[in-house]
């Protein structure tokens, strides 16, 4: 209660300095919006570096064949899959390229006119067993059989393509729950009927809602040849590195006119897609650190000029009866209610902030507890800071009333 | 008066110094922390080129047939082989190459190697000012006869034969092979403008030969290729698949004018030939515009510097605030200086001087600090990393930046302290 009592003449005495107050209250706003976005931002970063693809990605590695001219190969389509799937270690190969390592978005229709697109969806196109490969989960329909296949060697410019969708996007193209059977349309490839629903498949991770929009689409391979890339699944995560280099080396072996481009697991292929965003998000930790040692510094600076300049007060107050601890508590009362102005006004510059920056960054909208945890930090901050000067102010002695200057 | 004001300046620092190494170490760390990111910012947006950026111009079409043709799309950047053909043939620009990227595996002596390689035509030499260390890029009639020749990079001519002048040998590419014509000089370009969509960032290609000869050996190409329809082979002449990347010199503004007429004819006569009804789109962006269409700075970047720009703004408030402490205290001296008839003015271009001083301690402060920060950032693993430098631009930016925010955080406080009353101030004294 003594300490609310003193609200009072604190306010009083604020009063007689208000730039010095003002620019103060200014300079938390302004640190708890940069900090409140900043740490949004990071771990928003650090956030997305962990949501799943929604394929097996421990057990998965991808393999890039390229060609050398004039040396035609012997080995087809089908068969490089068969040598494939004959290293020991392998599960499961398919011709598709995984996500995050080559993801490309389509537009997609639901009327066959392509008049409007109703999403932007992630097309993933393979060969047979693509599904086992990725290890998609399944939970409505069916995946299509062998048999249902489009042969990739015979397949004409009407045949309707039996796919999967995902959840989401099944969600998204038909919110009464009725996506299977339906037929979607690509800008410009063949119709596509939904015969199944598989639970996430992300091309990328940005954090949009539509990164989870994918549409499956497998070919059966023949005898023709393709070039590109071969995906693996290994039974085996701990294996992974040693299998995918067996799989390169089978690869070579039966295509001796092709020389490996590149081998790469899920794991590095994560790694480097994440790896200028994990980049910069270290750069906004850094930045975000050296701001609270700023503004650590600005407060108690101003708070040992203000404890400098009312030597002669605090002394007659002590003289007057008032103990050590209440000149301590006068102020850091004082601070806490310089930072409680900015953190009101600084929840304001938040959102504007955050405002701007959605609508330049595409970022996402700031939740509340971000700042509620930014207030907290600021209030510690704030009394940290000023713990020095105020002790300093609480062993002036009395006699100092008596004195001039 | 200045050198007065400079000494009253550097004492009145002495005399508290805590608060001074405050102030300095705030805007240092403000100034540091904005001109890392600024850095950043000025290498990445900076011109690759500057001596032609307003002459080199990226060709773009959309010819899309009506069925794949949305409105409101945006302009493809690639072309049609058999646009580039009818662009090349009519050879309207004072230069011009069509190219792609691809890879292909070379043998010289001994291990088969991979390679980036480019596939162009000989003006893209003189174009982008390729400098040569060895012979010189193949000529236009190797173009048209599809010659079997190759220039290559200083880095591959040092793999392959050590360094030495290798005009006349020959790479084996499977069956083929070609003739070394030529060996680049020290060339890299980043951001690597002329082909955005392969990396931005990086080396240079190893190897670069004739689009014709690729085309006709068949080597593979990369990069994005968009086909409308089915085909069987994306890269023949036509082909319903747009690949290629076009680029045409224009020495002049009015050359340039006129070409973008021609591209417009050109369209139109595509579209009078029935190949679509929409009205097609045709445009030459110089390398700046081109640069800023591909959004060649990373978001995160332009994140990065906005915060860091609002970083600096605290640093100044926090400046604005210490300075005020520290002019205000000596209110008494002020008082003394004006009863003895200082004007005005004359206290605040005293306090204005004493803020300068400041910002230009924190300014070398900062200097280093950007110094410190920039080596942060080429430790990172992005593709940019290693291309962070700062030159004599950033450096005097520096300064002027430093200079000039602390002289604003010091007007306010300079402003209150020219309206001490003097009999005010001396009689609390």
């Amino acid at each position: 209660m003594r300490i609310l009592h003193q609200i009072r003449p604190i306010l009083a005495a604020l009063r007689s300095h208000k730039t010095a107050v003002m620019l103060l209250v200014l300079e938390i706003a302004l640190t708890m919006a940069v900090l409140g976005n900043l740490v949004f931002i990071v771990y928003d970063t650090i956030n997305r570096s962990h949501v799943s693809t929604g394929i097996a990605e421990s057990q998965i590695g991808w393999l890039q064949n390229i060609g050398v001219v004039g040396q035609d190969n012997p080995v087809t389509g089908a068969e490089n899959l068969a040598v494939l799937r004959a290293v020991p270690g392998v599960a499961d190969a398919a011709y598709v390229s995984p996500p995050l390592v080559y993801a490309q978005r389509n537009p997609l229709f639901i009327d066959p006119s392509r008049k409007q697109p109703v999403a932007q969806v992630y097309e993933f196109q393979g060969s047979q067993g693509l599904v086992d490969t990725f290890g998609l989960h399944v939970i409505q329909g069916r995946e299509p059989t062998l048999d249902e296949l489009p042969v990739a060697a015979t397949v004409t410019s009407d045949a309707v393509f039996p796919v999967l969708v995902t959840q989401a996007l099944a969600a998204h193209l038909f919110p009464d729950g009725h996506a299977l059977g339906k037929l979607i349309y690509d800008g410009g490839g063949n119709p596509m009927r939904i015969v199944g629903i598989v639970d996430h498949l992300r091309g990328e991770i940005t954090g949009r809602v539509d990164d989870d929009y994918a549409v499956v689409t497998q070919l059966l391979l023949g005898a023709q040849n393709v070039g590109g890339g071969f995906t693996i699944r290994v039974h085996e995560a701990t294996q992974l590195p040693q299998v995918l280099q067996a799989a390169a080396i089978a690869l070579q072996k039966a295509n001796p006119g092709h020389v490996q481009n590149a081998a790469l697991t899920m794991a590095e292929a994560r790694e480097s897609y994440f790896r200028n965003a994990l980049a910069a998000g270290r750069m906004l930790v850094a930045i975000m650190l050296i701001l609270l040692v700023v503004t650590a510094l600005g407060v108690s600076g101003l708070a040992s000029f203000w404890v400098q300049q009312r030597r002669r007060q605090i002394g007659m107050r002590r003289a007057l009866g008032a103990t050590r601890r209440d000149i301590l508590h006068y102020f850091q009362m004082e601070n806490l209610l310089i930072v409680s102005g900015g953190v009101l006004l600084g929840t304001l510059f938040a959102y504007a902030l955050n405002l701007f920056l959605m609508h330049r960054f595409e970022l996402a909208h700031l939740p509340a507890h971000y700042l509620v945890v930014g207030a907290l930090a600021l209030w510690a901050l704030g009394q940290l800071a000023v713990l020095g000067p105020a002790l300093r102010a609480a062993n002036v002695p009395p006699v100092v009333a008596t004195r001039s200057v | 008066m200045f050198g007065y004001y400079l000494d009253l300046a550097l004492r009145s620092l002495k005399r508290n110094k805590a608060l001074t190494a405050l102030m300095v170490l705030a805007i240092a760390l403000g100034i540091g922390t904005s001109m890392t990111t600024l850095t950043v910012m000025h290498v990445l947006s900076g011109d690759p080129i500057p001596q032609k950026s307003a002459q080199l111009f990226r060709v773009r079409m959309n010819v899309f047939p009506d069925d794949s043709f949305r409105p409101g799309d945006k302009v493809p950047d690639n072309l049609t082989r058999r646009d580039v053909e009818a662009l090349l043939r009519d050879a309207r620009a004072d230069r011009q190459a069509a190219m792609s990227a691809g890879a292909m595996v070379v043998a010289a002596q001994g291990e088969p190697l991979r390679v980036a390689t480019r596939y162009t035509g000989a003006d893209f030499f003189p174009m982008f000012d390729v400098p040569m260390r060895y012979g010189r890029a193949w000529s236009r009639a190797d173009d048209a006869s599809r010659a079997r020749v190759a220039v290559i990079s200083s880095v591959l001519n040092e793999q392959l034969f050590g360094g030495v002048d290798s005009v006349g040998k020959t790479l084996q590419v499977g069956e083929q092979s070609l003739r070394i014509v030529g060996v680049l000089g020290d060339w890299n370009m980043n951001p690597r403008f002329y082909d955005l969509s392969n990396g931005q960032f990086g080396d240079s290609e190893q190897v670069f030969l004739p689009l014709s000869t690729a085309l006709d050996l068949k080597l593979s190409s990369s990069g994005s290729t968009n086909c409308w329809s089915r085909t069987n082979d994306a890269r023949a002449a036509d082909a319903p698949c747009i690949w290629l990347q076009y680029w045409a010199e224009l020495d002049t503004p009015a050359k340039a004018a006129t070409y973008r007429q021609y591209l417009q004819n050109y369209i139109a006569l595509q579209q009078q030939a029935g190949r679509f009804s929409h009205a097609g789109q045709a445009e030459a962006l110089d390398v700046m515009q081109w640069l800023d269409a591909k959004g060649v700075v990373p978001a995160d970047v332009r994140l990065q510097t906005w915060l860091a720009l609002g970083f600096l703004g605290i640093c100044l408030l926090n400046t604005v605030g210490l300075l005020l402490a520290k002019f205000l205290r000596r209110s008494g001296e002020i008082g003394v200086r004006r009863a003895l008839g200082a004007s005005r003015r004359a206290i605040f271009l005293q306090c204005l001087v004493e803020a300068g001083v400041v910002g230009l301690a924190g300014g070398v402060l900062g200097l280093a600090l950007a110094a410190l920060g920039l080596v942060l950032v080429r430790h990172q693993p992005t593709d940019y990393a290693a291309y962070i430098h700062m030159d004599l631009r950033m450096l005097l930016a520096t300064f002027v930046l430093a200079l000039a925010s602390s002289l604003l955080a010091g007007l306010l406080p300079a402003w209150r302290a020219m309206q001490v009353a003097p009999a005010v101030a001396l009689k609390s004294n």
